[in-house]
Parts: structure tokens; sequence; C-alpha cells
């Protein structure tokens, strides 16, 4: 007789995925059960500890304004904040926090262990308890997923399974002509899990990812380094949070050395990549060092980054040094460079080899189409970074709790947000290499700001049942604000008195035009114009917070957010209005839905390569047909028509 | 797809008709209508209202008039806002029109898609959306057909460098904002606008050559005309290589036009035999005559034949006087037989004259030669050359996105907003040769750039 456990959702692997999923779930009101290899490691930072970055910023507010976790949690153990971008235009700002690593977990598993109705478990997954489903429609699932089987003889029932494996997934570490079986480094790897899923016949491929060797800090002479600190005033990912609780430190830029490269050159045939040892694709825009140095073999130097792992350790990370290579040629690459001659490493870097399944199998739900109740989140869908697992553990946990609470699922934009882009590219196209989130993945890129992302999101979260009361009465309170704000800049004017005084009093122009229509003009900024605003400021109760910290001369980064949105939107309207329109028209073909019984192979005019493709994809509307690579704008039409034709030949 | 975008056609066959439509769908179809024409009286639902033909001068000239029908949104063919421009049937006032529309913010209609446009909405049945599907099937072929000869062609080698260029300077900026903690240098205003205008030279180039590559496509008219039996219906069975036109020693034989497409060292010309110039002797004559002047304004070049063995009648002194500076070239025909003195008054001096016999086939080579210098008159014969008004479009809209990027810059734009308008310039670039996907710019980035912090 197996001792068995009972629940609605089962999240496998406490990662950056694992750990959005399963509270998600939880706050949704179903029994969650959280199952992790070990307790101590919950939403480890496997590689660099950071959170954020260009593109990946933007995911962690919007897996905020969703009601997620990653940015309150980055928030709270950030040692180091820069806003990205900032000579670009604010549609691009990205924030990235430099983090404790150690309190990450911590901070993440009190968060996870504060949650009602969600039950964390360490045991390893041997297997999955699978039932044929009978009567299943053409193109539905045929098989349904019951329950998990444990290694230590345990049977864990649940409705719907989440699985997060990252890159344990017969995952294989790479360390010079060194090769083991792991996770993680000195961790074990899924291998049981594995063998289950590949049962599953889903298709798989084999993917690649790196990391760089830790030095110990003790051992650095940091004079040798520029230094980088963060911003002054932190821009944090939370809307949520009002502080940044951490000391704040300094990262450490560093470049190699012309011996540098050469040690790597009379070594790269000794690379796991380069000996041909490494099957898997590798991410392109995560090359190892040595990757660098033979592809561009003009550039004489390279940067990189001395980051702090945290406050209370000495362990030092090298972004951008990310290699393969033997134990003693990194060793010998780490003291080439001035400061580092008395280095010590604490461990090398190494690659690691994983199994990730083709994205295509999935929904946008993030469920695999052929077995109900199995939704698959993070790095086995192909994609890199904890920002991409993390947004993508979210949207999995909401829909396996709203499929099992016989709801509609949830699916995002390619307009509402880049959570929405990254799924729809991945179950759309799949991917051959590690995805990683760009801003120049987003069509509508100028939409998808970190200062609009709470309008974006927020009230799906709150219609979710993710956003609690407070930070909803605060987004409400942001949403009077900026309609306030943005009336009075539309209503009032400035005096000549108030453009002499703001430095403007040359642009003749200007004389007669409104606050709104002066932001228009390229050389003038919001900012430093509000003291000029006071009055009307003082006015409009939404605005006194406003008017308050503008008197004091100390606006918070918070309320600096809130000036940006009003002003962005009145600054680059053209831009965002040619913006809407291509929404509007990608909208007319999204409204457009396939019914699953569409039969592709009776549609003359399609070629086979692109029957097989929408055989596989399924794509859910016309417009996600079109994005699917190699179907043309004829063939879209041709579908289009043959959903009538068929329909009516199957209603006579 | 989109019923939100407002497509505009010909719809009526090419050439000249009795009467040509020009149709506008979509919801700015009654607003663009507005400003092609000068309406008597307001459109209203399922109504024809007269109106007059403008054309795009300041102040707008009326240059022809037309019947205006308005079918309102969803009560129509597409069941978006639908109307129709029924014009005299002359190609000149036709393309005008659809010119305007297509600068006024219409997209040229996909062949078919007024009438996929009414499938999707219902307003057909099943067999008929069946032949709507089968129409679009062709279409899917004709595109890939035409994808494939555009790839190699001499069109896509002219604009492959400068569409190089342009995806250069998305990847350039594209990298800049992606991967901004990485030691990238961050373009300048000044390197942004040299590379933008060093893209806009090659494309003016490629827009002015619209006007001759445009033969190519579409082909040209060459009107055959003369006094009754100077041989124009043998020189132009010659032309077909085959007996096409009836041939008798009867003058006034021919009644009708006659046409025939035949082409010219790949130069699609349309023939067209007409009656003899003379004074009516009965009403079909007659008719047919009018015809003849009619083919002869319309024609792109005239062929006057003259009878060798004769002088020159007051007719033919009249025919001459109608070609002054039109593409024309003369032929004396007959030139097996003896013939008549030097014609008086001398023909003109600015046209080609060219001695042949029909009957012998003397002087043929000579004439097609001639005619062939007449039809690429020097534009066409530029390789690469715009052909299709698409594709005019798509240049001309190109162009404007890379202006107003260039302006912005100026200003000093945000990047990503710069990058709004070069990637839908490069949009309308891949019309030309073919798609470019997000992996296409990231791939120029990867391999450009050393990316990875």
């Amino acid at each position: 007789m197996s001792f068995t456990e009972q629940y609605d959702i089962a999240v496998v692997g406490a990662g950056h995925a694992g750990c959005e999923a399963a509270v998600a779930a939880a706050r949704m009101g179903l029994r969650t059960a959280l199952i992790t290899m070990n307790l101590d490691l919950i939403a480890q930072m496997s590689c660099n500890p950071a959170i954020g970055g260009v593109a990946k910023g933007h995911l962690v507010r919007e897996i905020d304004a969703l009601g997620g976790i990653m940015g309150q949690v980055a928030d709270s153990v950030g040692i180091q904040f820069r806003l990205l971008n900032t000579s670009r235009g604010p549609a691009v700002w990205s924030p990235r926090a430099q983090c404790d690593k150690a309190l990450y977990r911590v901070k993440m598993r009190e968060l996870l262990e504060a949650q009602a109705g969600l039950h964390i478990r360490q045991a390893e997954v041997s297997g999955l308890v699978i039932g044929e489903l009978t009567n299943a429609a053409p193109n539905q699932a045929a098989r349904r997923i019951t329950g998990l089987k444990l290694r230590d003889g345990r049977i864990l029932n649940a409705r719907a399974i989440i699985i997060t494996t990252g890159t344990f997934l017969n995952g294989l570490i790479h360390c010079g002509e060194e090769r083991y079986p792991a996770g993680r480094s000195g961790e074990p790897a899924s291998v049981l899990l594995g063998e289950a899923l590949r049962a599953l016949g889903l298709r798989t491929c084999r993917l690649k990812t790196g990391t760089p060797p830790r030095l110990d800090g003790r051992t650095i002479n940091w004079d040798a380094f520029e230094e980088q600190p963060g911003d002054a005033d932190p821009t944090p990912f939370s809307f949520r949070t009002k502080s940044i609780p951490q000391r704040q430190v300094s990262c450490h830029i560093a470049y190699t050395t012309p011996r540098t490269l050469e040690i790597i050159r009379a070594n790269v045939h000794r690379s796991a990549m380069y000996s041909g040892q490494i099957e898997g694709v590798g991410p392109r825009y995560c090359p190892s060092i040595e990757d660098k140095i033979v592809k561009f073999p003009d550039k004489t130097q390279h940067q990189f980054f001395l980051e702090p792992e945290g406050l209370n350790t000495h362990e030092v990370y090298v972004n951008g040094m990310s290699t393969s290579l033997p134990m003693e040629v990194q060793h010998e690459i780490v003291r080439s460079i001035p400061g580092l001659e008395h280095a010590e490493m604490l461990r090398p870097g190494y690659a690691i080899e994983y199994d990730s399944v083709d994205a295509t199998e999935l929904d946008h739900s993030l469920r695999v189409k052929s077995i109900e109740g199995l939704y698959l989140a993070g790095q086995i869908n192909g994609t890199s970074g904890y920002e991409e697992a993390a947004c993508q553990g979210l949207v999995a946990g909401i829909n396996a709790a709203l499929w099992l609470k016989g709801s509609q699922p949830f699916t995002l934009g390619r307009d509402e947000g880049y959570t929405g882009i990254l799924i729809d590219d991945l179950i759309s196209k799949g991917t051959n290499e590690p995805y990683r989130m760009f801003t120049s993945r987003a069509e509508y890129r100028l939409h998808l700001r970190i200062d609009n992302a709470d309008r974006r999101l927020t009230p799906y979260g709150r219609k979710l049942g993710l956003v609690d009361d407070a930070a909803w009465a605060e987004f409400e309170e942001r949403e009077i604000f900026r309609m306030a704000f943005g009336s009075l800049l539309n209503a009032t004017k400035p005096t000549a008195d108030d453009l002499r005084a703001a430095g403007l009093g040359d642009l003749t122009s200007i004389n007669g035009l409104g606050w709104a229509q002066l932001l228009k003009r390229p050389q003038v900024s919001l900012e430093p114009l509000l003291p000029f605003l006071l009055s009307g400021l003082k006015m409009q109760p939404a605005l006194h917070k406003l008017a308050a910290a503008v008197e004091a001369g100390a606006l918070t980064s918070a309320l600096r957010n809130q000036v940006r949105t009003v002003e962005t939107e009145i600054k680059f309207a053209g831009y965002l209005e040619q913006q809407r329109k291509s929404i509007e028209k990608m909208k007319a073909a999204e409204s457009v839905e396939i019914p699953t019984w569409l039969d592709y192979g009776i549609i003359s005019g399609l070629s086979r390569e692109m029957k097989e493709k929408l055989e596989r994809v399924r794509p859910a509307t016309i417009g996600q047909a079109g994005r699917i690579p190699g179907v043309t704008p004829a063939a879209v039409s041709l579908i289009h028509v043959s959903i009538r034709i068929q329909a009516a030949k199957r209603a006579s | 797809m989109s019923p939100v975008e407002t497509i505009a056609a010909i719809s009526t066959p090419p050439g000249r008709g009795g009467i040509g439509i020009v149709r506008l769908s979509g919801r700015d179809a009654c607003p663009i209508a507005g400003k092609l024409v000068e309406l008597r009286a307001p459109l209203a639902h399922a109504h024809a209202r007269l109106a007059w033909v403008l054309d795009d001068s300041t102040p707008p000239r009326r240059i022809d008039e037309a019947v205006v029908t308005f079918f309102s949104a969803p009560n129509s063919y597409t069941s978006d806002d639908l109307v129709e421009i029924a014009a005299h049937g002359s190609p000149v006032v036709l393309d005008l029109l659809l010119r305007r529309a297509l600068g006024l913010g219409a997209r040229l209609a996909q062949p078919g898609e007024f009438t996929e446009r009414a499938f999707l909405s219902g307003r057909i049945d099943l067999t008929q959306a069946e032949a709507v599907r089968d129409l679009i099937d062709a279409k899917t072929l004709a595109q890939a057909r035409q994808a494939a000869s555009q790839l190699g062609g001499a069109l896509s080698l002219r604009v492959q460098p400068v569409k190089r260029a342009l995806l250069e300077l998305i990847a350039l900026l594209e990298a800049g904002i992606d991967f901004a903690e990485d030691d990238l240098s961050v373009a300048t205003t000044e390197e942004i606008a040299r590379r933008i205008n060093g893209l806009l030279p090659p494309l003016e180039a490629l827009e002015k050559s619209f006007a001759g590559g445009r033969i190519l496509h579409d082909g040209l008219t060459l009107a055959i005309v003369g006094r009754p039996n100077a041989g124009k219906s043998s020189l132009f069975n010659r032309l077909v290589e085959r007996e096409r036109a009836i041939v008798t020693a009867t003058p006034g034989t021919t009644r009708d036009l006659v046409t025939e497409r035949i082409s010219m060292d790949g130069i699609p010309i349309e023939l067209v035999d007409t009656a003899g110039v003379r004074e009516a002797l009965e009403e079909v004559e007659k008719i047919g005559i009018e015809r003849t002047h009619q083919a002869l304004a319309d024609a792109s070049i005239v062929l006057v034949v003259l009878d060798a063995t004769a002088p020159l009648n007051g007719d033919e002194l009249k025919l001459l006087r109608a070609i002054e500076g039109r593409a024309a070239l003369i032929v004396r025909n007959k030139c097996d037989l003896p013939r008549a003195a030097s014609p008086q008054p001398p023909l003109p001096s600015s046209l080609a004259v060219v001695e042949t016999s029909a009957l012998t086939g003397g002087g043929l080579t000579e004439l097609r030669a001639v005619i062939l210098k007449l039809a690429t008159g020097g534009a066409a014969a530029e390789p690469g050359a715009l052909t299709t008004l698409r594709h005019r479009d798509a240049v001309r809209l190109a162009l404007a996105a890379l202006k107003k990027s260039a302006e912005a810059n100026v200003q000093h734009t945000p990047h990503e907003m710069l990058l709004l308008d070069l990637h839908s310039a490069l949009e309308q670039l891949d019309e030309l040769t073919g798609q470019t996907s997000t992996e296409d710019v990231l791939n120029l980035i990867f391999s450009t750039f050393c990316i990875g912090k």
C-alpha cells in the first residue's frame, strides 16, 4: 500500500518558473504542491546574481503588474540597481538589479511558506501517471495526466501538473575534457523524469548554456578596475515597492589583455564547445569567451564585469567570461588580467547541456496539446533567463488553475506584453537556440513600457485574483493621477514668466501654447517644468502628493514613473498612434479563430511543408498562422476561406 | 484581410472600354472618394451621384465626368463601405484615380481581394466561394512564381544593396537598444543621418524608373492608321506573323478595330488595325472611322501607313498633323511597285520613315527595330526598372518613411521611434524582394557585433 497525497495542482521544480506557478495557483485558491529536489536551493540563481536587464526588466514589471512575485523578491534583496538605456526613449528603459544570491533564496522561501494553500515537498519525480481519454475529438488531447510517481515510493495525485525542470532534464556538465551528468554544479540531474517525459513522445531538442568562473573577492585587487556604481535613485521592479532595503554596492568593469587572448587561442581546441564534445545549441547572445575570440578575431579586447554575489560573501561572478575550457586554462585566463593576478577561483565555469521540449507542442496557455492537464514552463520550453522562466511559470500556474475551475484560458496578446510575445513566439515558431527576450522582438514596443505595465496588466491580475486590495487601490490611485495630470497639462498654459524662468524664454514661437503642446517640442522635458505647474498641482487632490514632492524637491522613483507615463504619451503621441494603427490591423487577424476541426490536408494550394507546420502548431487564429515561418500571406487567405468552406460542408 | 484597411483597384479590364470603374472598399472609402471627385450631391447608400473627376494639381482641375455610387457598410458587396467611381474608360483617367487613391492612404487590392472580402463577410455562397479559393490558389502560385523570378531578377539585384544597407542600420540601432550593457558605441545622430541619406538617391532613381519600366509590364498599344487600301492589314498580318486581319483588294475592307497582342523582344505590344480614313460611304464605315480616331488618340505609338505609289491626299495630311509631337513613325508601303514622286509637302523630319513591302516582307526587319526603339524609349531599357504600380507604391512609401525618420533623427528623436519608420521602410522593400523576419535582424546583429555580457 503506497503512501499517496492529493492536490489540485503539482508544480515540479522550484526555480524561477516553479515558484511563480505555485504561488499563482495557490493564490487562485487551488491546493498546490511545489516539489523540489532540494528544499535549500529554492529559487537558486544558477547563473548571474542579477534580475532584469533590457527587455528582461520589462518582463519582471509585467510579472509584478499581473500579481507575480519576482519583482518584490528582487527589490527586497537588490544590492545594485541600474535603469538601463536611459540614453534612449522611455519605451526601452529597463531596470536591472544585482541581487544577494543567498538572500534571494531566503526571501523566496519565506514568501512561499507564507502562502496559504501551498505545500512544499522535497522529492525527486521518477515517473508520470498518464491515462488514456476515450472519445477524444480529432486534434484534441487523447491522454490525460493524473499524478506523479516519486522516487521515495509516494504517488502524488494531482489534476494538473506543471513541469519546470530548468537545465536538470538529462543535464550534462562539460568542463574542458571532463563531463558528468548534473542538473547544476553540485546537484544531480533529473534522469528518471527525463526518461518519463521522453516516453510521452514529445519532440525534444538538446540545448546548451554556460556559466563563468566565480572568484574570491579577497584575492582581487579592486583598485585595478573601474567602479560601476548603481543609480543614486534606484528604480525598483515592483509597483508595490516603496523603498530599497539593502545596502547598495558597486560592480567593477574589466577588460581582457592580449595575453588573455593568446591563452584562449592556444587552448581553444580543449574547450568542450570546440572539441565536438557538445551537441546542444548554445545562445548566440551569451557566447563563451572562447567563442567571442574565435568569431571576432579582430576585436582586441573584451569587456567583462566583476559582480558581487551578495553582501555576506566574498564570492564574485565574472560576467562575460562564460567558458567550458579546462580548469587550469580558466585559472591562467583569470590570472592574465591585471588586478586578478592573485585571484583564487572558488568555482570554475562550465557548460551544461540539457533537454528541452519543442514548444510547438504547447498552446497559448502553455498546456501540452496532446496531454490534458500537463503544462510546461521555463527552460524546458527552450528559453533562457530567470525572467523568461518566471513569466511562463506565472502564465502556466494561472492557466492550470483556470482550467481546473472550468474557465477560459488566460492569454496575452503581442500588443499587451512581452510575456504574450514570448509565449506566442515559442509556440508558433519553436526555437533552436535558448530563447531570450529582446525588445526588437516586440512589434509594438512603444506601447510595452515599464511605466505602463500596470495599466496593461493589473486589471487582468485583479480579475484573476492575484492582485490584493491594497495593490489594486494603489493602481486606481495611479490611474486617477494619470488622468488628472494629463488634463492639467492639456488645459493650462504657461505664462511668459514661466517660460523665461524655465529657460525656454527664447523660444518665442511657443508663446501661447499649452503645456501639453510645449512638451511635444524635442528640447522640452517635463520634470524640470514641474515647479511651474505647482499651483495647478495643488488644485487637484489627486496631484497633491506630486505637489508636495515638487515642493520638497525630492521626486521618488515611483512618482517619477507616473510623471514619465504622462509625458511619454503626450510627447510621442504621433508615434504611439502609428503603432496603434498596426495593432488594430493585427487584432483583426487575431479575431478570426481557426476551428480545431480544420483539415489542412485537404486545402489545395498549401505546400506540403506548410501543411506539416500548420498541422504541428495548429494555430489558434489566422493571425498566429501568419506568424509561422514560411506561411505566406496568400496561404493565410487560403486558410481563412477554407474555414468557411469546410464549415459549410460540415453543416450540410 | 483586415476590414479596417481601405483597398482600391480598377475593376474593369485594362484598356479602353466604354466605362471604367475604380472601386474603393474599407473604412476610409468615403473620405478618399470625396477627395478624388467633386460630388454634385452628398453620397447616400445605394444612390448614384454625378461628379467631376479631379486631378492632383492645385487647385484641382476637373478632367472628366463620373458617376459615383456608394454602398454603406454592412450592406455592400464587401460588407465594408464601398464606393464605385465610374468614369469614361480612358486608361489615363482611371490610372490617375487609382494612383491618387493610393496616395490618400488606400492600399492596392490583391487580385480577388474584393471577392475574398465579400466571401468572408458571408455575402456569397459556397460555389462562389470555391471559385474564390481557386483564385487565391492561383494567386499563391503566381506569387510564388513572381517571388522566384524576382529573387534573381534585375529588380532584386538593384534593391538588395539598399535593403542590406537599411537592414544594417536597423541592426546597428537595435543592437544599441537590446545590448545596452555591452560595450557597443552608440550611433550618433550624424552617423544615422549619413546612413539614411545614403539610402535615398538609389530609391529615388528607382521610383523614377517606373514610367519607363511600366511599359514592360502593361505593354503598349500601337495603332496602324492610314487611307483605305494602303496595306495596313497586310502590315498588321506581317507583324502578327499570321493571317489575322482580312485582306482584300477592295478599299474599306476593315470596318472595325482588329487587335492582336504580340511580343517584340519581350515587350508586349497590342497591335490595333484600323479602318482606313476617308469620307465614309455608309453608316457602318462611318462608325469604323470614328473608332479609328479613338484608337489613334489612345495609342502609345502611331504607325501611319502611306501608299508609296500614290501622292499624299487630304485625309493623310490630316493624319500627319494629328500625330505631331507623338510617338509615331511613318511607313511607305508597296515599295515593290514603282513609286510616285516624293511626297509633297515633305514628311516631318522628326519621324522615322521606313520603306516596306507588306507583300514581299521587305523592310519588315527595319520596321520592327524602329518600333522597338520607340517602345523602349530609353527608360525601359534600364535594368531593374519598376514595372508595377504596386512596386512603385512600395518604393514611394519606403522613401516617405525614410524621410520621416531622417527628419526625426535631426530632432534627436529616440532610436526606438526612428526604428518604427525604418522598419516600415523595410517592410515596403520586402514587397519587392521578399520577407525580412525578426530572426534576420538578430542574425545580422550577432554576426556583426560581439555581444555577450
